[in-house]
């Protein structure tokens, strides 16, 4: 199995066409991505003792009771702890093993990432069975998390290798999925569950234990379909302009795509990683705080406007209008959604032919433009135009990640760029808690102090702006890295070397 | 944008390869952006 699993393994024969590795990344990214659907199981778990109706726990009971109790169901938002760990761990995991990645080769780490994330959906089935929490977050959100951050960057080196004529549109499209993963799995999730669903279970136990084998074998197939470019191989036309970067005098010319390579010990001493950090963190912050808040969100700005009833305020519809609303809110979730992944591949598509730092450009200053004006369309009603401006916010926050590896590519070369985008990981895992924290915060504090519901997102979208003049700032600063940071050709050849070796055990 | 060196194209039969590769993973794809879409129609009726 180890020989199996070597780099020395998955080196691509002559002929081998670059266009079935995407295809084998998505597989992975497909899977992993479910991750955000898990919201889709909250309702039913909230019942597993009840099957009806959820069964509430005595007041009485500890935290550390309620995590053993048996006889009384869990609260939605202790079940929301798996969201808080998915992120964390997947910063975590990416920012620690993506140096073995490097060394590994894309295959170990994607195969590892399968058992992780099926085997965390069969330790979740464990938890439901026994109704343990701290299994689900041990099984999903624990080694689960790990299997995400493994899985994520599992692709990213490789991709670039293979399209150094296209590497944001390579690794969009592979970005793209994990994006894409809760469409398929939300519903997956939701026609199995009323499938397995009898009159003493909920249906999630056996749903578990389905998806986790399902994505297992697709991790397992996206893994064993990677293959790694040889030395020698490259486009003609990507290596002429590959020799002429290594002049001085073209290497000036062209700015922020460097030929040589620095190493990912090295890179995060450099001041470009952390403004990097900056940029990732300060874009997926706004992001992801709109994600979460998009469906109230609409339904407070607009109220009774969204169903004809143009004078009347959220507050005042009765529940039949209330659920009118919640309707057009999911809806609303499900087109920022798309908007998500459509972001991802195109604009990553797009900075090959503009370049990296003018794409953040765009995201940075067109995005505070929109957040800016998000208030203005919601005081004047106009709920087309607001829709309008959040599709469009959701786009640059795809782009964002989707973007994010080609630019670590064009700043610090290629050798160790997955393990760099490992460790600029956690500037999700920051984002992910700082985000959703930073948007209720404000709403709520707006609230309490006698703001009306439908402005009490005003000050937040200011706010959101803000976060990214501030992107749009340390974007501004990034330069090419300074020469002492590159490896010397020694150092390379010795790198090198030490992968072949590894690649043969 | 550079052009791609003859001597490093795959051979006519990975075309079908790739063909079948991206089928499996776009058909799910496809299925779960119209599922998506549905949902979201309800915004503009």
């Amino acid at each position: 199995m180890a020989g199996l699993l070597a780099r020395e393994r998955i080196v691509a024969k002559p002929g081998f066409n670059r266009w079935l590795v995407p295809p084998a990344a998505l597989a992975i990214h497909l899977s992993i991505g479910m991750a955000y659907g898990f919201s889709v199981f909250w309702l039913p778990l909230s019942r597993a003792v009840g099957i009806t109706a959820p069964i509430t726990c005595p007041d009485t009971m500890s935290f550390f009771q309620r995590m053993v109790a048996t006889t009384c169901d869990w609260k939605i938002s202790t079940l929301g702890w798996m969201f808080t760990l998915f992120f964390v761990f997947l910063g975590s995991s990416a920012a620690v093993f993506g140096r073995w990645l490097e060394h590994a080769g894309p295959r170990k780490a994607g195969v590892v990432a399968a058992f992780c994330w099926g085997g965390g959906f069969m330790i979740s089935a464990l938890g439901v069975h026994l109704h343990e929490i701290w299994l689900l977050w041990l099984g999903s959100g624990v080694i689960g998390g790990c299997g995400l951050g493994l899985g994520y960057i599992s692709p990213v080196s490789t991709l670039i290798k293979w399209f150094p004529d296209r590497r944001g549109m390579a690794t969009g499209m592979a970005i793209m999925g994990f994006g894409g993963g809760a469409m398929i799995g939300a519903p997956l999730a939701d026609i199995l569950m009323k499938h397995y669903a009898t009159a003493t279970s909920i249906g999630v136990e056996e749903t578990f234990i389905t998806m986790g084998a399902i994505y297992f074998v697709a991790m397992m197939a996206g893994a064993f379909g990677y293959r790694i470019p040889p030395a020698e191989w490259s486009t003609a036309g990507w290596a002429a302009h590959h020799r002429a970067l290594t002049t001085e005098h073209a290497a000036r010319r062209s700015g922020m795509i460097t030929a040589r390579h620095v190493h990912v010990d090295q890179a995060w001493k450099t001041p470009q990683f952390w403004l990097l950090w900056g940029v990732l963190c300060l874009n997926v912050s706004a992001g992801i705080g709109v994600i979460g808040m998009a469906s109230p969100m609409i339904q407070e700005v607009f109220g009774g406007r969204l169903i004809d009833l143009p004078r009347v305020p959220f507050s005042a519809l009765n529940e039949t209008q209330k659920a009118q609303l919640a309707t057009i809110g999911a809806a609303f979730a499900a087109l920022l959604s798309l908007f998500n992944i459509a972001g991802r591949i195109s604009w990553a598509s797009l900075s090959d032919y503009i370049g990296r730092k003018r794409t953040y450009f765009i995201f940075f200053a067109l995005g505070a433009a929109l957040y800016a004006s998000a208030p203005t369309a919601g005081r004047t009603g106009h709920a087309a135009l607001f829709v309008a401006l959040f599709c469009l916010i959701l786009t640059m926050y795809g782009g964002g990640f989707a973007t994010i590896p080609a630019y670590l590519a064009d700043i610090f070369g290629t050798q160790f760029v997955g393990a760099i985008h490992g460790r600029l990981l956690t500037a999700w895992s920051v984002a992910g808690i700082l985000g959703p924290v930073l948007v209720n915060y404000i709403r709520e504090y707006q609230i309490d102090r006698g703001v009306p519901t439908a402005q009490a997102y005003n000050v937040t979208m200011y706010v959101l702006a803000g976060l990214l003049v501030l992107g749009f700032f340390c974007n501004l600063a990034l330069r090419p890295v300074d020469e002492r940071y590159y490896m010397t050709d020694e150092e390379l050849t010795r790198e090198r070397g030490l992968l072949a070796a590894a690649g043969k055990s | 944008m550079p052009e791609i060196d003859p001597s490093t194209q795959p051979p006519a039969g990975q075309w079908g390869l790739v063909a079948v590769a991206w089928l499996l993973v776009g058909v799910p794809l496809v299925w779960g952006v119209w599922n998506t879409l549905l949902k979201a129609a309800a915004l503009f009726h």
